[in-house]
């Protein structure tokens, strides 16, 4: 089994929209139509002298879909979903081809365009844009629709983002040339530089049902994420974009129904950026503010900690000096010229009731441990690791690492503490992530494995690919106050071993197959667990 | 164990809210001669009369109710002074500076070395005897200075300002013949060898001129 348990509900990618997202999205979407019903009855009429305009639109599309395709990808290597790489391309795609399109536009930086451009190179040019945008954002629906998102996490992040980026700016250049270069083998789309002729007739009505089947594929999905919502608005605003250019503007260059189309393309390339942005800015929000709730409840944790212990060695102390000053005074009787039998004597008696009553303070701290045994109830370890899994997730995912689960369906369940071993498994997880941080560039992976581990036991394993472990941290890993972490108290591992060992198992460290380290608990399956418990508690 | 010879008759009062701890510091505190009164709480110390025999205290810093270091604050402000050793179970570095800034003999985190203990207690009870000692000279200067009569203190006080006899005849409008007889009797009832050893005493009973 590959991939999360369950996909984190804290990306944009997979959050659903709430109530007022969504009004917001039908209101823009509202007014998008207004405006087109404004704008329609001036549609046809031309404008002079705009051409120095679409310079400045170009740029300022160019930079918006870049800015989109960047974050769209940079999304995608921390969610890994297929379907954010396609709609990065999707932008990418599109903002590139805004460049050939816009040097080549004649009347613009030339008569004829730049570029050594014919009549047919920049509507080429479009023609491909209009298309290619409505037939990637429909894969990606699609993709949806298949729940093909999760990306192969043997492939590396890295090289699939280059692979993709470097594959569409081929393409983009391919079209150039072609539009370029292959002026003659174009169909004529154009009858003069302003105005389009028959062959350019098929072109918006495909554009637009590309984008009517993928808002409808979209809306069939039904599990519409916030992003999906404001891609239905790109989408209606690219269709009232085509409606525009093509039909109210009566197919002429520069008209005002032409720019009125632009400025709806415009609006379309700003949308996801707008989105991902002002999301962006709220997710970083609601993250710090996790953050510190988590540091929070880790301090109250530490100073429980802290007055406990200070409590339990105030008790132990207290008799441990008076066994020493006891011993030195009986010493001390002894060494004199005439030694006083009689004081040493009491003083040795003094130490012996100190030592019982340092041992009673040991016996009611474990006495205070062992009302918990009792409370151990059959588990299933499966299901415990998954359900701290899911919590740890959305942290997994925030540090760029991928999960990879393996459970073995015939574990046998055990009997034991559940909150006490979900701390084992959390403590171990928190671990493996701490130690991958270091090398985040690398392909980080968790592997979490659960078997056999010998004849009536279960063995659960947690691998990290992180830098591993010296020789030397490996000796001492398991030793009280030792600790890596610059934040660490170094009791983490000391309680799991101490939880595992009170359920009859072992917890121990190996190095990984090439990386990394493994860290691996045994626990007694059902029936010999529950032997033990009766035996140890009849002593 | 010479020590044990210095410190015969010192007696050391030990406060301390745990029985077993008292024990064990009675029986090492005896063991090199010291005699020892036990308290469970400062209370009880103040209700007895030890307060007064006591050379050396011996202190728990976390006692129930008053904690030694409030405990040492009220000595103070009441005007007892008395050498005091901390014993602590959990000594923190803030604590142990306070307690010395107000002139504790010393801070010692359980288990302690015994030796250490017993050399502070040495330390806190020469300081008393020092003190007791100072203590005591003081009065018996008192009482010779008593004995003097009053133009016989004019004189001190005016030759112990650096006077020379003639200057003290004039001011005292004496004959410097009866000025030198005052200040031979002054100088043997204060039993004063040399005129130092006089200003030295003059300075410790606060005998000052009269103004001119």
């Amino acid at each position: 089994m590959v991939g999360p348990p369950d996909e984190p509900r804290l990306l944009l990618s997979a959050l659903p929209p709430d109530r007022a997202q969504r009004r917001l999205a039908v209101t823009v979407a509202l007014s998008l139509v207004v405006a087109l019903v404004a704008a329609a009855p001036f549609a046809a009429r031309p404008t002079s002298g705009t051409e120095s305009l679409l310079p400045a639109y170009s740029a300022a599309v160019l930079v918006n879909e870049l800015i989109t395709a960047a974050l769209l990808i940079a999304m995608f290597s921390v969610q890994r979903s297929r379907g954010l790489l396609v709609l990065a391309v999707a932008y990418l795609f599109s903002g590139l081809m805004v460049v050939p399109w816009g040097l080549t536009f004649p009347g613009v930086f030339s008569a004829t365009g730049l570029l050594d451009a014919g009549l047919q190179s920049t509507a080429t040019l479009a023609a491909a844009r209009r298309i290619g945008l409505p037939l990637l954002l429909l894969v990606y629906a699609v993709m949806k629709v298949q729940g093909v998102a999760a990306h192969n996490p043997s492939n590396p992040i890295r090289g699939t983002i280059l692979a993709t980026v470097a594959t569409t700016l081929a393409v983009v250049c391919a079209f150039t040339l072609l539009a370029v270069w292959g002026n003659a083998l174009l169909p004529r789309w154009m009858a003069d530089t302003r105005n389009v002729s028959a062959a350019w007739h098929y072109v918006p009505p495909l554009a637009i049902a590309l984008c009517l089947v993928a808002a409808a594929v979209l809306l069939w999905t039904r599990r519409l994420s916030l992003l999906d919502h404001w891609l239905l608005i790109v989408l209606l605003s690219s269709v009232i974009e085509i409606v525009l250019l093509a039909y109210l503007s009566g197919g002429s260059r520069f008209s005002i129904g032409w720019w009125a189309g632009r400025a709806y393309g415009l609006a379309a390339s700003s949308v996801v950026l707008l989105v991902l942005l002002s999301e962006t800015v709220q997710l970083y929000a609601r993250l710090a503010r996790s953050l510190l709730a988590e540091r929070r409840t880790r301090e109250a944790r530490l100073a429980i900690l802290e007055a406990l212990s200070a409590s339990i060695a105030h008790e132990v102390n207290q008799p441990l000096g008076s066994m020493v000053t006891n011993a030195d005074a009986a010493l001390r009787w002894l060494d004199k010229p005439s030694p006083d039998l009689e004081e040493a004597r009491l003083a040795l008696r003094r130490i012996t009731n100190d030592g019982h009553r340092a041992g009673k303070v040991i016996e009611s701290v474990r006495t205070m441990f062992k009302k918990q045994r009792q409370e151990r109830v059959a588990l299933d370890l499966n299901r415990l690791i998954d359900h701290v899994l899911k919590r740890s997730m959305a942290n997994a995912e925030l540090e760029h690492v991928t999960v990879q689960t393996a459970y073995d369906p015939n574990l046998p369940s055990i009997t034991g503490q559940p909150v006490q071993l979900q701390q084992v498994v959390a403590n171990l997880i928190t671990n493996a992530l701490d130690a991958m941080r270091p090398s985040r560039d690398r392909a980080c992976r968790l592997t979490v494995t659960t078997g056999p581990g010998g004849p009536g036991s279960v063995m659960v394993s947690i691998e990290d690919s992180g830098e591993g472990l010296s020789g030397d941290i490996k000796q001492r890993i398991f030793e009280p106050f030792f600790t890596t972490k610059p934040e660490g108290m170094g009791m983490g591992l000391l309680f799991c071993r101490a939880i595992v060992e009170r359920h009859g198992g072992r917890l121990w460290v190996d190095d990984g197959a090439t990386q990394g380290a493994i860290f691996r608990f045994t626990l007694p399956a059902d029936d010999e667990a529950t032997a033990t418990i009766k035996s140890e508690e009849g002593s | 164990m010479t020590q044990e010879a210095e410190s015969v008759a010192a007696t050391v009062v030990v406060i301390d809210d745990d029985p077993s701890i008292r024990e064990s510091l009675q029986s090492l505190l005896r063991s090199v001669g010291h005699k020892v009164r036990l308290f469970e709480s400062t209370q009880h110390f103040l209700l007895g009369e030890a307060t007064q025999a006591a050379d050396c205290l011996v202190l728990d810093v976390r006692l129930p109710g008053q904690s030694g270091l409030e405990f040492q604050r009220e000595l103070t402000k009441a005007g007892l002074v008395v050498p005091i050793v901390f014993i602590t179970g959990h000594g923190d570095i803030p604590m142990s500076v306070a307690a010395m800034k107000a002139g504790a003999v010393e801070f010692l985190t359980k288990p302690f070395r015994d030796q250490d203990l017993l050399d502070a207690v040495q330390r806190g009870i020469a300081l008393e005897r020092g003190r007791r000692a100072a203590l005591d000279e003081l009065a018996e200067l008192r009482q010779r200075f008593a004995t003097l009569s009053p133009r016989e203190r004019e004189v001190m006080a005016l030759v112990c300002a650096g006077q020379m006899n003639k200057q003290i005849a004039g001011a005292l409008q004496l004959s410097e013949i009866t000025v030198k007889v005052h200040r031979g009797k002054v100088m043997r009832k204060m039993q004063a060898r040399t005129l130092p050893d006089l200003v030295r005493i003059a300075d410790r009973l606060g005998v000052a001129a009269p103004k001119a």
